[in-house]
């Protein structure tokens, strides 16, 4: 008996162990990343030292291997990822949301049963193939009309981030549409409204927590694409963009385009970049914690 | 009928309409997408396109003047093709550019011997082209464009990450629903797995670089990786399986229990095995997610487009090829090429994992 309690425990214990190896993994990831990535704005750095407000509100970004001539600004990344997400989730929440609609209010069950597998589809083609789609299908589309010589644009971004949030949304929204429950609708008609009166006025207000958490969620992918995002951004060495012709540098492209063969104080700006990406992503999880949260009331209400 | 209801039927249509036309636009940009890569990367694919090398293999070979060559070659649209060797020829003794024996085989293009290049008038009779005296070099290239070592990687890494990721993230999954009692470790664990899911690829990819690739020192490998990806699957694994735990009758581990078999017993004999067709569909997910990464892999497992000897040795799935043959080549055909493979298996997953789901609701 004794060696089979003794067992039991182990057991447990091992359970424990993997349940913490998530835990582990963030605080390795955290601390590797801050760790690296705040070296520079310490004095005595090895590789040299870095002004924290230099980096945070500078308008260039110029590596240079001889620090004094090196200029490392990110603002203008912040805000390029900042207006390519925003820019993406307007056009693709109104898209994403009345797509949903029409799959969990309106379609007849034939066509659910082929719109869900194509959004499904769409959300799972890699981001590489939306940069493939991007670089040969919109890049050469806008610059035909672009005053500028090349297509890589703020637009370009705003359109390829668009399509590839499109289907979270979609998603999510549809669960948050049809967790509504019947009585509400059956309520909004018997008092003499139409359907498409209920869905607006009734549905998509009672559904608004978990169609909030999806366009959190889009906008977490938004701010964290890089693969698609690098091949149409055009990655601008500095400057605000004032016009959705210009070229942009989100912060993600920042951090892939040159960690391949950067080095020294070079790097370590680079992990400062994944540190400030870091804070962005840290803060829409808070957010999203915090309605899902809400979710969780609105359902047991129900 | 009133003005009032004639407003509202207007205002009604308008909205339908408006539904009508986001959903167009949705189906839409997929279809564009879908059609953009089918159009552009069809026409590149053949049998040849997943069976060879992505690079081009040059070899050398020796000549004497008194050899017998003992191949034959045939005239294709784009070269030479070598059609049948003899035991004892030359060519079997071919060398690469570093000196390392190379073995050609049939399929194989012979582009010049000595200085004198193929054409269709001196291919009949290659032993004439011979020098009289002295020797000379012919030149072999096995020509590359296909995809044969990035699906090995793919695969490789595929096999690697499941294995190290799904024991870790379905015992996690055991401990959250069979073990955990609410509280701190409980609530920290579930944030920490809400975390991972929404920390970016590319700051995975900067972690595994700085932890396996460097601190660890397994070099931009197959095995750093799939180490990095591992992390990456591991909320998907955790959740899909805890719904699927959660499914299991509790009925079931009474029943369990009840016979005399300890808690151990009952989850690993009775509460995983009904779980399995959950546990599949969390390993068709993986292996969807596994498909598309590539900001992560890009800098742990490489660019390097052969087959890796070893775990130890750098490899570039089909997605982060993709990428560098459109970004850093141009070669959209290529990119589009891989990515209707992509595609393809992706739309095979999704199909499976419905099948697997409809499993599910069994009990």
């Amino acid at each position: 008996m004794g060696q089979q309690h003794r067992n039991e425990k182990i057991a447990k214990i091992f359970f424990l162990i993997t349940g913490l190896i998530a835990v582990a993994s963030v605080l390795l990831i955290t601390f590797f990343v801050f760790f690296q990535g705040l070296q520079p704005f310490f004095p005595f750095n090895k590789e040299g030292r870095y002004s924290f407000w230099k980096f945070i509100s500078g308008l260039q970004w110029k590596p240079n291997d001889e620090v004094a001539k090196a200029s490392y600004g990110i603002l203008y990344m912040i805000v390029g990822s900042l207006f390519s997400t925003l820019g993406a989730v307007i056009l693709a929440v109104p898209i994403g949301i009345l797509t949903a609609v029409y799959i969990a209010e309106l379609a007849p069950r034939f066509v659910v049963k082929i719109l869900q597998p194509a959004v499904e589809l769409l959300s799972g083609i890699p981001s590489v193939l939306f940069g493939v789609f991007g670089l040969g299908f919109i890049v050469p589309i806008i610059m035909k009309t672009s005053p500028y010589a090349r297509g890589q644009s703020l637009l370009a971004v705003i359109l390829v981030l668009a399509v590839m949030i499109l289907p979270i949304i979609v998603s999510l929204s549809v669960t948050a549409l049809q967790a509504v429950p019947h009585a509400y609708r059956e309520g909004s008609y018997a008092l003499g409204a139409s359907k498409i009166h209920t869905i607006f006025h009734l549905v998509i207000p009672a559904a608004r927590s978990g169609l909030l958490a999806g366009i959190v969620l889009g906008t977490g992918r938004g701010i964290g694409e890089t693969m698609a995002v690098m091949m149409v951004a055009g990655n601008s060495g500095g400057g605000i963009p004032t016009s959705l012709w210009q070229q942009i540098r989100p912060l993600t492209v920042n951090i892939a385009m040159e960690m391949g063969y950067s080095s020294g104080l070079h790097q370590e700006m680079l992990f400062a970049t994944a540190v400030i990406l870091f804070l962005f992503i840290f803060g829409i999880n808070l957010i999203l914690t915090k309605i899902t949260a809400k979710l969780g009331d609105v359902d047991v209400k129900f | 009928m009133s003005n009032f209801k004639i407003k509202n039927r207007v205002k009604d249509g308008a909205l339908r309409g408006l539904i009508y036309l986001c959903t167009g636009l949705t189906v839409g940009s997929l279809l564009l997408i879908l059609g953009y890569i089918f159009v552009k990367g069809v026409p590149g694919l053949s049998v040849d396109f997943f069976i060879r090398d992505f690079n081009d293999k040059t070899a050398y070979v020796t000549l004497q003047e008194t050899d017998d060559l003992g191949v034959q070659v045939e005239a294709r649209d784009d070269g030479f093709y070598i059609t049948s060797m003899e035991k004892g020829s030359p060519f079997a003794s071919a060398v690469n550019q570093n000196g390392d024996r190379q073995k050609l085989t049939k399929g194989d293009q012979i582009v010049s011997i000595g200085d004198t290049k193929l054409t269709a008038e001196n291919c009949g009779d290659l032993n004439a082209l011979l020098p009289d005296t002295g020797q000379v070099q012919a030149k072999v290239v096995r020509v590359g464009g296909g995809i044969f070592p990035l699906l090995v990687t793919t695969l490789m890494i595929i096999g690697l990450s499941l294995l190290i990721a799904l024991p870790i993230g379905i015992s996690a999954a055991v401990y959250l629903n069979e073990y955990a009692k609410p509280g701190k470790i409980l609530r920290s664990i579930r944030f920490c797995i809400e975390i991972l899911a929404g920390i970016p690829s590319i700051i995975y990819g900067l972690f595994g670089m700085l932890l396996f690739v460097r601190f660890m020192g397994m070099g931009f490998s197959v095995l750093a990786g799939a180490c990095t990806v591992a992390i990456i699957l591991l909320p998907t694994i955790i959740r899909t399986t805890e719904e699927t735990l959660k499914t299991v009758p509790e009925s079931y581990r009474e029943g369990s229990l009840g016979l005399g078999a300890t808690k151990i017993q009952t989850i690993v004999k009775i509460v995983i095995p009904a779980s399995a067709p959950g546990i599949l569909t969390a390993v068709i997910l993986c292996i969807g997610r596994i498909i598309g990464e590539s900001a992560a892999l890009l800098f742990t497992s490489g660019t390097q487009a052969r087959i890796p000897g070893n775990l130890l040795e750098s490899g570039a799935s089909l997605t982060v090829q993709a990428y560098l043959a459109a970004k850093e080549k141009g070669d959209l055909s290529m990119a589009c090429s891989i990515g209707v493979v992509v595609i393809l298996v992706v739309i095979l997953l999704n199909f499976l994992s419905r099948k697997v789901g409809k499993l599910m609701t069994k009990f």
